[in-house]
């Protein structure tokens, strides 16, 4: 039962993030806001191209918020983009889906990658430490957590997922619906 | 109050840091080409550049380049110097940061520059910019420390997503 539970949040997941990226592409197309990082302090390893940014650390970027402790990011080379990010302590990552569904991520770390291999795209955001994002459908709990940014999927090791009782999705519905009791 | 005019460059110092680069502006000032050394009064530098060159065998291209406004020597081998301006380049020559400050004191027996007032840094390509209030830079480890409310703006083109 519990993996139908799964398979059909993950299935219901999946439609939103599908739809979610449709809507990124359309959004790709238009002039993009800049993405902007604020912190109490900084330091900048300008030799080994990196900056960490400590105290109150607020990233507003047009896909998602983020607040932590201490931020530390590659920086890039001229020409390139920023491929390594790691957020620490206290991460909370808000990123909205359709439907201006806002997703709720908490984390002890969150580590962004890019890179290009062979042609291919992979750009993730790894959840790690009291890994859990809350969406409209329920709590995901997991060790850890990745968000594919590519696909806007998410996959999870140990996974566990908690429904909202009261939810107006179809899918979600039918879900508690099956787990209910009898 | 006399004036050290002239620029530095493009004069090919080299040498291991703009800290070094500095010492010898301060040198210049009491020893310049035209024997200026007046101990007893006020002097300071104008529109001053200095250059550093990457070590060989590319030692043709400049690793940094310091400039600055004004100079003024204070004493304990302190500097006061206004508009400055660091910019730093890449092996093949493609500018890789650019820090600027109003004004900043550089201590030249520590190679390190301080200031309460506000810095921008910025990357070569533009796409990066940093700015803040009052900051550490210590040339020997080219480390830099902003005190207070650092903002960082990260401009990505149309079709790309951001990092975090």
């Amino acid at each position: 039962v519990k993996k139908i539970f799964l398979i059909l949040w993950f299935a219901a997941a999946a439609g939103s993030w599908s739809h979610a990226q449709t809507n990124t592409n359309t959004v790709l197309q238009m002039p993009r806001e800049p993405t902007r990082i604020d912190s109490d302090r900084a330091d900048f390893d300008i030799a080994g191209h990196k900056a960490i940014y400590r105290g109150n650390v607020r990233v507003n970027d047009p896909q998602m918020k983020l607040t932590c402790a201490q931020l530390v990011a590659d920086l890039p080379q001229p020409g390139e983009r920023m491929n390594h990010i790691v957020a620490e302590t206290n991460v909370a990552i808000d990123f909205v889906q359709e439907k201006n569904q806002t997703n709720h991520a908490t984390s002890d770390q969150a580590v962004y990658l890019y890179n290009v291999q062979k042609g291919v795209t992979n750009e993730t955001v790894t959840f790690t430490g009291h890994a859990k994002i809350e969406t409209a459908q329920g709590w995901l709990t997991g060790e850890p957590i990745i968000w594919n940014r590519v696909n806007n999927s998410l996959t999870a090791r140990n996974q566990k997922m908690i429904y909202r009782q009261t939810t107006t999705n179809a899918a979600a519905v039918n879900t508690n619906r099956v787990s209910a009791p009898k | 109050m006399e004036f050290f005019r002239g620029a530095l460059f493009p004069m090919k110092i080299k040498l291991n840091n703009a800290g070094l680069i500095l010492s010898v502006l301060v040198a210049l000032f009491f020893c310049g080409p035209r024997g200026w050394s007046q101990p007893n009064g006020v002097k300071h530098a104008s529109d001053f550049t200095s250059v550093e060159y990457f070590a060989a065998p590319h030692q043709q291209q400049i690793k940094s380049r310091l400039s600055g406004a004004e100079a003024q020597p204070q004493a304990g081998g302190l500097l006061v110097i206004k508009q400055l301006k660091l910019e730093t380049f890449t092996m093949d020559g493609k500018a890789e940061f650019i820090v600027e400050a109003p004004e900043c004191v550089y201590d030249t027996q520590k190679n390190a520059a301080n200031s309460s007032g506000h810095l921008q840094l910025r990357t070569g390509d533009g796409k990066f910019h940093v700015a803040g209030e009052g900051f550490l830079w210590r040339q020997n480890d080219s480390f830099l420390t902003i005190s207070n409310q650092v903002r960082t703006v990260i401009e990505t083109g149309p079709a790309e997503k951001t990092g975090l």
